[in-house]
């Protein structure tokens, strides 16, 4: 089976409109151009007759224009005319140079709303659960029953402690400045909401406060780091599928020795340069590695730590940089806390423990051979013939993150770096790949830091299944598939929520506004139920059990800003459609609320509380909401050398005008400003890092501990038997995020029919499984169903499984720990069972590839 | 052995003129919506198992490849349904594809189509799988190429 194919697409003809956008998807953030016309025309094949100005009968590969079967569709605008879209990536864009994109990008077309495709699922307008079904409602009648309810809790308790929030916080994907700070402000100027978490994880943190504690922001480096790097160090990273044009536009060309000219123009004189090394560490034979090694055979290293022992396999590196002096004292003196080094020296490199002593010590926890570690100290960091400094970029992601002990991980990493002055200069820096891109300005939120700094924040998950809450707003993220403990959420969130779905409909519900608000609030308090509201574009798997679902408009819809993570650019993504029915930007939903609210509190008299919802009163427009957003920013009139005291995404003093008229370009955060204009910064800390003092500030790791008990009761005694595989998870290259555009993709659900496990050959010949095969994993955590990749991509003992896909999500095994110090989770490591079902899937193993989608050979 | 022609001749040697598809669907390009040469692009007695025949359909300036599998395909002919081609050029950014290992593998960013599963890109950047050369078996084991299901890569129609 195959699904409908296209052999011509419509032409853009040249008088079509062009608008410059940014993929809605990943970290990388490529460039994009999208051409609308009206049905009815079209251009030629003619460079002459078309408005990409190629000639569409034969193009010359890679400098031709890429226009897939995926880069079109027809959308039809709120005055009823139908146009064309065309979107495909930019030739004029420094990150996906050569109009380069991804298979996920590559998709911003079909995803697009339209009455005619499958895209039709998106929420149109507000709905109400009656019993068990929901029902239609305009906006008015939901945000007077929201308000009402929101209302009647605060009247209740006398402050928000009830009204849970889980919302996005970043860029892209419909979301960027504006919709991050109307959420920002009805929670945290409107509300003052404490039990909020971030859309991924339980809590609301950063994922890298052991890495900004240091003075170090997570985004430091800039793309063409990547391409003057002497060394590329990937760490829990898989980026040529998670940051795929960021792998083949700047780090490939790099090991293929095509930056050579680069380098030799933009380093030192005199300074030798050759193709790049790249070490991988992952407990997986990755894409990103296995494409190294074919690209560049002989400089690439592979290190398998254990999992959940990254940090001591840091620790040791960092340790082989002291002992063989590949350290430059008078930058640690002149740039770092020397006091704070003695803490570091003692706890991470343990200096007082022998060098063989210690190396045996590292290399018996991390499973990492003394040798491997060593030369990976070298290729990091042992200066260059002509004493020159080695350059290495080190880029991490959930591997690091997502980690047991999440602050020590990321806080060795980046100590790792600093120690071998690999932050700041060409070629260098030590960040996170990203996920999604970004944008977040809010007003403070809570938690100011980790345990060292006012926190830990608090797990909004555990106050929820523990009973806690009586409102739970749920804003475009889909906590049924992403949350850890993922089965234990599910069923504690469903069982409150259906207590009050069963109360309010013992007998009819209220016919009036106030008669249900009033049964909502009584039903709260008699059955300890929840009353969920889900804000989306979809009816997402959480949706299922809401009581009012709020239509949200989505990326194209309207215009919004983000910054990449890989150079933290900004650019203007510009509005093309109109949102589906009724749907609305969050931000524009959180200012209706605000105002609903205020309305509230003034026929009650309380114009205090009143005046502080009306934080979205002047906002008209997606730029009035940008604005606003700068106001939050510090002063940015300061000099190049101060720019380590600006929060990364600063962006005060750009308009939409000025992005408009950079375009592709855009400009890199943080913004200063000099004379009056907005100027980028291309790479952090080359002077100060981010600290009072501007100087980095170390920090002492713990000493390994073991595992931690919800993960340590599966080692011991009849569990361990009974649970004999490690689970580690992650994403793959075809699907983004929860799919929650992809699954109405046949591309993507073709490719990807079910979330899936990687299980070594040895292992599958014991339990006579083949790939294709269905098992279902569990533990005492929960279970979930998932087709089998027979690869050597793992370990014998050790499982990858994909961590989402909309038919499941391994989320399921993963147990409630957090890291004490951050609160973030350990989503890659926990024990499992693993049993084939009987029977199998046909439909599935003769339509889906199941070749090894790590050898490239 | 590789059949080569010109845009032009194509039209003069093609036994005839197959699947032209009207009405709805071909004004949205639904593949195939056009009028595709019949081509002669190798006869099923000369192929090998795992060896891979290039060819240019539908005109001179598109490269095809000819394989057989030695297992069945979706869209395969041949006794053993395993005969089965596609368009050459990787829907990624149009690179040449390898024919390697039972699978193609393009050499510029990496995307493999599996050519059992209907050139589906397994792996990689490209967004859609290579597209599938119909093939009809003539009674003496021609292979004739009939048509294109998906875009040529740098078109934005196939002939
Ligand atoms: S690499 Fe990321 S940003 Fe670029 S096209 Fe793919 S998903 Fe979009
Ligand atoms: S051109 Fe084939 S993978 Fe990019």
């Amino acid at each position: 089976m195959s699904y409908e194919r296209r052999d011509q697409l419509p032409i853009p003809p040249r008088n079509a409109t062009v608008r410059n956008t940014v993929c809605q998807y990943c970290n990388v953030g490529c460039g994009y151009k999208v051409y609308t016309w009206p049905v009815g025309t079209q251009g030629g094949l003619e460079a002459s007759q078309n408005a990409f100005g190629v000639n569409l009968s034969a193009q010359p590969p890679i400098a031709g224009q890429t226009y897939s079967e995926t880069m079109h569709s027809i959308v039809t605008n709120k005055d009823g005319v139908q146009y064309h879209v065309v979107i495909v990536p930019a030739k004029d864009s420094p990150i996906n140079l050569n109009g380069d994109h991804s298979s996920r990008g590559a998709t911003n077309a079909i995803a697009t709303f339209s009455e005619g495709r499958a895209t039709r699922e998106r929420l149109k307008y507000p709905m109400l659960r009656v019993g068990d079904q929901f029902q239609v409602i305009t906006w008015q009648e939901a945000l007077n029953i929201l308000c009402g309810v929101a209302k009647g809790i605060r009247d209740k308790d006398g402050n928000d402690d009830n009204i849970a929030v889980k919302a996005f916080d970043h860029g892209a994907s419909g979301a960027g400045f504006e919709n991050n700070y109307g959420v920002g402000s009805l929670f945290f100027k409107g509300f003052s909401v404490k039990h909020i978490a971030i859309h991924n994880r339980p809590a609301y943190n950063s994922e890298v406060w052991g890495s900004r504690e240091r003075g170090v922001h997570e985004l430091n480096y800039d793309a063409s780091d990547a391409r003057l790097a002497d060394t590329i160090v990937l760490w829990g990273a898989n980026t040529y599928e998670t940051g795929s044009v960021f792998y083949t536009e700047h780090m490939l060309p790099n090991l293929r020795g095509a930056t050579i000219p680069e380098k030799q123009q933009s380093l030192e004189r005199n300074e030798p340069v050759e193709a790049a090394y790249m070490i991988v560490v992952d407990p997986r034979r990755t894409s990103s590695l296995t494409i190294a090694q074919t690209a560049a055979p002989g400089r690439t290293l592979h290190l398998r730590p254990n999992l959940g022992t990254d940090y001591i396999l840091a620790n040791a590196i960092a340790r082989v940089i002291w002992e063989r002096g590949y350290y430059n004292m008078q930058y640690l003196q002149n740039r770092t806390d020397m006091a704070k080094f003695e803490e570091y020296k003692a706890k991470s490199l343990k200096l007082g423990t022998p060098y063989a002593e210690f190396m045996a010590q590292a290399s018996r926890i991390t499973g990492v051979p003394r040798a491997d570690i060593e030369k990976a100290a070298d290729w990091i960091a042992k200066p260059k013939t002509g004493g020159f400094r080695r350059r290495t970029l080190t880029i991490y992601e959930k591997g690091m993150i997502w980690n047991m002990k999440n602050y020590d991980q990321i806080a060795a990493l980046v100590q790792m770096a600093v120690l071998s002055q690999n932050i700041g200069r060409p070629g260098t820096g030590c960040g996170r790949q990203g996920g999604h891109q970004e944008g977040y300005v809010r007003p403070p939120s809570p938690t100011p830091g980790s345990i060292y700094n006012g926190g830990p924040p608090v797990n909004v998950d555990k106050y929820l299944t523990d009973g806690g809450g009586k409102l739970y707003w749920v804003i475009g993220t889909n906590p049924y598939l992403s949350t850890p403990n993922n089965q234990l959420f599910r069923k504690r969130i469903h069982e409150r929520t259906k207590a009050l779905t069963d109360y309010l409909g013992q007998s009819g519900e209220p016919g009036t506004t106030e008669g249900y608000v009033t049964k909502v609030l009584e039903g709260l308090e008699a059955t300890g139920g929840l009353f969920m509201v889900v804000q989306d574009l979809y009816m997402i798997h959480t949706a299922l059990d809401a009581h009012l679902l709020l239509p949200a408009s989505a990326w194209g819809e309207a215009n919004q800003t983000s910054i990449n993570c890989n150079s933290r650019l900004l650019r203007l993504y510009e509005k093309f459609m109109d949102p589906p029915g009724e749907a609305k930007q969050d931000w524009e939903i959180c200012k209706l609320v605000g105002l609903r609210m205020a309305d509230l509190y003034r026929k009650d008299g309380n114009e205090a509380e009143a005046r502080k919802f009306e934080f979205g009163k002047g906002w008209n427009k997606d730029e009035d909401v940008f604005l606003a957003g700068a106001s939050e920013f510090p002063d940015n009139n300061i000099p190049a050398s101060e720019e380590a005291t600006l929060p990364a995404e600063c962006y005060k003093g750009v308009t939409y005008a000025f992005l408009k008229q950079v375009g592709q370009q855009g400009i890199r955060t943080p913004v200063r400003m000099e004379n009056g204009k907005p100027v980028g910064t291309l790479r952090r800390y080359s002077t100060k890092f981010g600290t009072k003092d501007g100087k980095f500030s170390w920090y002492g790791t713990d000493d390994w501990e073991g595992y931690p008990p919800e993960v340590q009761k599966y080692l011991e005694g009849d569990m361990a038997q009974k649970y004999p595989f490690w689970m580690t998870t992650g994403r793959a290259q075809v699907i983004w995020q929860t799919m929650y555009n992809d699954r109405f993709l046949p591309e993507k659900m073709l490719t990807l029919p079910l979330p899936y496990i990687e299980l070594h050959p040895q292992d599958a010949q014991r339990l006579s499984i083949k790939s294709g095969d269905i098992v279902e994993v569990w533990n005492e955590e929960g279970n979930g169903t998932f087709m089998v990749y027979v690869t050597d991509a793992v370990k014998p003992g050790l499982i990858f499984a994909l961590q989402y896909h909309t038919r499941g999500t391994s989320n399921s095994m993963v147990s409630g720990y957090t890291d004490p110090k951050t609160t973030i989770p350990w989503y890659k490591g926990t024990r499992v069972a693993i049993r084939k079902l009987s029977g199998g899937l046909p439909d599935v193993t003769s339509n889906t590839s199941l070749l090894a989608q790590n050898k490239f050979d | 052995m590789a059949a080569t022609l010109s845009r032009r001749s194509v039209f003069k040697v093609l036994a005839g003129v197959v699947a032209v598809a009207s009405g709805g669907k071909a004004q949205y390009g639904y593949a195939p919506s056009l009028a595709y040469p019949a081509l002669k692009v190798g006869n099923i007695n000369n192929l090998r198992d795992g060896q891979a025949v290039y060819f240019n359909y539908p005109d001179g300036s598109a490269q095809g490849v000819l394989v057989k599998l030695g297992q069945r395909a979706i869209g395969g002919v041949g006794r053993g349904r395993d005969i089965v081609a596609f368009s050459a050029a990787c829907t990624h950014m149009g690179c040449g594809v390898q024919f390697k290992g039972g699978r193609f593998v393009c050499p510029c960013h990496y995307s493999m189509f599996d050519p059992a599963k209907a050139g589906q890109c397994y792996q990689g950047l490209a967004s859609t799988p290579l597209p599938q050369i119909r093939l009809r078996v003539a009674q003496n084991g021609d292979l004739l190429a009939q048509g294109v299901v998906g875009l040529i890569w740098g078109r934005a129609r196939n002939i």
